[in-house]
């Protein structure tokens, strides 16, 4: 990459202001703009779950104080303009992509947007319906797969500020008021909290002014969340979503220490795309269980925080957690092989935190990833959303920190870091499903699962298969819950 | 470099291509781009579930692509993941309508191992029965993962009442009876392979850190030895319908009601005016700044998502408006709303303010498009699809940029017509 980083540190009378510009200047006609405040569900308060992220949709998807929303998308519609936002845990985005055509523009509505927001009546009646559309309607009726995925998050997180779905629960974005939408927006937005980032071929003083305009902010402190470690637990748990669905989506997992940052995270990140890179075929998991036996479209695994994974093949950035999980993702099975699927991921896990990687499989890996992670900054977006995560974590850009590291690396180093940080003893399973009773009943009575083929299969396959159909999950029915799918996020 | 807008008024599309065909028919577009050290390869052939033409074969495009990934006797499934991986590659693979596209996204050092690959497998594409039944069962798979998707279902519908003859019938997932029916079709598999994957169906778009003198020579050293085939696909003409048509689907869980508005609409043209006028009006009617979604969104807060698609197509296929309702009850209310609008455009000329704001929306949209190397392959890839050149792109935009308010009026008159018009509903339990 031939381009030229350059930090801009906020010029402030107070010097403890943390608030700074990222700024990515180049040739492109093309501007990105991307506003990330450290803030984010961790700060809704209780009984108010949804509030961060309800601000940020009321500022996104709402009119600003001199214009009405459908004002604001009349004036972008012919810029071909559209705001992105997102709201994480512990991160609120905003963000868009604009011609230089239309900056001045763009950038006046925008401003007005963060700095000004409306604060309508109307503006919260219909996004609180498309909060709790997304929740019932979207997440938890129309994909099994994302809905196993989240949930996974709120059982193993349960108690925890992590807990409860960005988005928020049902009956608290019901109760949310303007007021606390303002309070929330006083509190939360200030210069001490946001990083502003700029890429591409704006005007030389354009960084500046963003700078300057968003000195309009309270100043606030750095804001550093205290976060409790997740609730211990012991022994394998197993969630089953009871829904009335054709398929079987399977999801598990357990928290880690590692993030990007701690001197593991290179090792885990080489054993995850070992074990299961996302999207990806020719790894562990994909190999076993879709290629040799055909039994769903696709097995991953992850490190890190990955929503929406169905949809694409990169992560969105932004997503920066102080504490990750963990997590296997195991597309959806026909119900006939969902206790045989579950069994063989727990047997390759099983194998691959007794084995590792061999020392072939290690460099390939590593090789892969080191070329692998210019891909993900393929994007001005993405080149700044990245480097606003680095500044979370407090590493150098990702794809120097990551290739020095990767550099350094020995198979050793990944096979300690798997038994290290992946033993499988205490781990979190959720299953979407029909029939939850009797899937229950026969994983806890560790009922054989023998499986059978539409082809002839290798020997070793079969070999493999008889010692798989029988493999003990080893859970115990007190660890074991069944919830109806309308309870979920409620 | 892109330039502004302005100053390319002429020419939406920016790059300097180059087009290229082999004496066996096969097509070679590179497109130099200023991203450095990456190069996107995007391999377009001309097929996909609209050469479905048999009974019982639908989804079978997108089925062959998974058969695609399964080796040749010289290089093993394994092996070629060996060298993706060592590449550092994302690769991946789509099927569609009128087109399945092979893509990857490498490091330009790796351009001659990877056309090198590419043009074995699709010239000695080597597979057993056994492994065909089991890639049959992970198709299954992919159609269960979107099952609990009633959007899906309303669209599986929507095209099975709205087409009789011609193969957009059928979704490109397919039937699932057909997708049930796969593991036992091993020999169509091998007649599908001769019939199709032949370089006069194919296109190598290649766009990066690269130039045509680096490419073409090393395209001519790896494909063309490739065999020219000889099947043309017949694809069966939908005639003109008798009448409107309507169909429902009860979905047997909880969910938002779901309306779809469709009536037949043109195979994209880049010489005439008619699909370029259907995109324009499905903007102006239906987009977030339109007047229906204003009122139906933002006021009266009764419909959650307003969407409209005019893709694409080599043949006729349908302009489709779909809204999700927050209740049952509003679905008479909300279908004639969309049907008034559709009226209007038919009776009255839009304001040219109007007509402009869509024209640069477009212009906008495609230039935002292009912002690496592998979205500008993509975007090739697109239009090679329907017709073998990007040419078509400035065409095509050009065919934009010349319509006036009085066109859309005719366009409306000539496809918003009862007797072709099909409406599919969806209800939760």
């Amino acid at each position: 990459m031939n381009f030229r980083w350059i930090l801009v540190m906020a010029l402030s009378a107070a010097p403890m202001i943390a608030e700074s510009v990222i700024a990515l200047p180049g040739k492109s006609p093309l501007v990105t703009l991307r506003l990330v405040f450290r803030t984010g569900s961790v700060a809704d308060p209780k009984g108010k779950e949804g509030l961060a992220s309800m601000t940020a949709a009321m500022i996104a998807e709402g009119g600003s104080r001199r214009m009405a929303y459908q004002q604001i998308l009349d004036a972008l519609f012919p810029m071909a303009t559209e705001i992105e936002w997102q709201v994480d845990k512990e991160m609120t985005t905003f963000g868009a992509e604009t011609h230089i055509d239309n900056l001045d523009r763009f950038y006046a509505i925008f401003r007005e947007m963060l700095l000004e927001p409306g604060w309508r009546q109307e503006d919260l009646r219909r996004l609180k319906d498309d909060a709790v559309n997304f929740l019932q309607v979207s997440l938890r009726g129309n994909n099994d797969e994302e809905l196993g995925k989240e949930a996974l998050y709120g059982a193993i997180y349960d108690g925890h500020p992590y807990a409860h779905h960005s988005r928020g629960r049902v009956a608290a974005i019901r109760s949310i008021t303007l007021d606390e939408l303002k309070q929330f927006h006083r509190r939360c937005y200030t210069q001490a909290n946001l990083t502003i980032a700029v890429a591409g071929g704006y005007p030389k003083d354009f960084a500046a002014r963003i700078r300057k305009d968003f000195g309009k902010l309270p100043k606030g402190a750095p804001e550093t969340v205290r976060l409790p470690p997740p609730k211990p637990f012991e022994g394998r748990r197993l969630l089953i979503i009871e829904k009335e669905t054709r398929s079987v989506a399977m999801s598990l997992g357990f928290p880690i220490q590692v993030r990007r940052g701690h001197p593991d995270y290179p090792a885990l990140l080489v054993a995850q795309s070992w074990l299961g890179q996302h999207r990806s075929s020719g790894v562990r998991l994909f190999d076993r269980i879709r290629e040799a036996r055909g039994l769903n479209y696709g097995d991953y695994a992850y490190v890190e925080y990955f929503p929406r994974g169905m949809f694409q093949f990169e992560p969105d950035p932004n997503n920066a957690r102080q504490q990750q999980i963990f997590q296997v993702w195991i597309r959806p099975v026909q119900p006939e092989t969902a206790h045989f699927t579950l069994r063989l991921a727990m047997f390759e896990l099983g194998r691959f935190y007794r084995e590792g990687l061999s020392e072939d499989e290690f460099q390939r890996t590593r090789n892969f990833l080191s070329k692998y992670i210019n891909l993900l900054t393929k994007t001005k977006r993405s080149e700044l959303g990245y480097a606003i995560d680095s500044r979370f974590y407090g590493i150098p850009d990702y794809n120097s920190y990551l290739r020095n590291a990767l550099a350094g690396l020995t198979r050793e180093d990944v096979n300690r870091a798997i038994r290290k940080h992946l033993p499988l003893d205490n781990l979190q399973i959720v299953v979407v499903a029909a029939g939850a009773g009797q899937l229950l009943d026969r994983m806890l009575a560790e009922a054989p699962s023998p499986i059978t083929y539409n082809a002839p299969k290798p020997n070793e396959v079969l070999e493999e298969d008889k010692i798989v159909e029988k493999l003990p999950l080893g859970i115990r029915r007190e660890n074991t819950r069944i919830v109806k799918v309308d309870t979920v996020f409620e | 470099m892109l330039a502004t807008a302005a100053e390319t008024s002429n020419k939406v599309f920016p790059y300097a291509w180059d087009q290229s065909d082999l004496a066996n028919g096969l097509r070679v577009i590179t497109v130099p781009t200023d991203y450095p050290n990456v190069v996107a390869l995007w391999i377009v052939v001309q097929v996909g579930s609209r050469n479905e033409v048999e009974p019982g074969k639908s989804g079978f495009a997108h089925f062959f692509e998974h058969m695609m990934f399964h080796g040749t006797r010289s290089m093993p499934p394994d092996e070629y993941e060996k060298h993706l991986k060592r590449m550092g590659a994302a690769s991946n693979a789509s099927t569609w309508d009128d087109r399945t596209i092979y893509h990857t996204t490498l490091s330009k050092e790796d351009l001659e191992l990877i056309l090198r690959l590419e043009a074995d497998r699709f010239q000695n594409l080597s597979y057993s029965e056994d492994v065909f039944r089991t890639e049959a069962l992970a198709v299954l798979g992919e159609y269960n993962k979107s099952s609990a998707e009633p959007a899906e279902k309303l669209l599986e519908v929507l095209y099975d009442t709205a087409f009789d003859r011609h193969t957009y019938k059928h979704t490109t997932i397919g039937f699932l009876k057909d997708i049930q029916d796969m593991p036992n079709q091993f020999h169509y598999s091998k007649l599908f392979f001769e019939r199709f994957y032949r370089p006069e169906y194919t296109t190598i778009i290649v766009a990066g850190d690269v130039t045509p003198a680096t490419v073409g020579p090393l395209v001519g050293k790896y494909w063309s030895q490739w065999q020219r085939g000889n099947h043309s696909p017949v694809i069966p003409a939908e005639t003109p319908h008798d009448g409107p048509r309507n169909n429902h689907v009860d979905w047997p869980t909880p969910t938002l009601p779901m309306l779809a508005i469709a009536f037949r609409g043109a195979a994209y043209d880049d010489t005439g005016i008619d699909s370029a006028a259907l995109d324009m009006i499905g903007q102006l009617g239906f987009s977030k700044s339109s007047y229906l979604f204003r009122k139906l969104v933002i006021e009266e807060q009764i419909v959650d998502d307003l969407s409209v698609d005019t893709f694409d197509h080599l043949d006729p296929n349908l302009f489709r408006v779909t809204a999700r309702l927050k209740k049952a009850s509003d679905r008479e209310r909300v279908r004639k709303e969309i049907l008034a609008v559709l009226a209007g455009f038919q009776e009255k000329p839009v304001e040219g303010k109007k007509l402009e704001s869509v024209k640069k929306n477009f212009r906008y949209s495609f230039a935002l498009r292009l912002n690496n190397s592998e979205a500008i392959a993509e975007t090739v890839a697109h239009f090679v699809a329907l017709r073998r050149t990007p040419e078509t792109i400035n065409r095509m935009y050009d065919r934009y940029a010349q319509l006036t308010p009085d066109d859309l009026v005719r366009i409306a008159q000539k496809y918003f017509v009862d007797r072709e018009r099909t409406i599919v509903t969806l209800a939760g339990k």
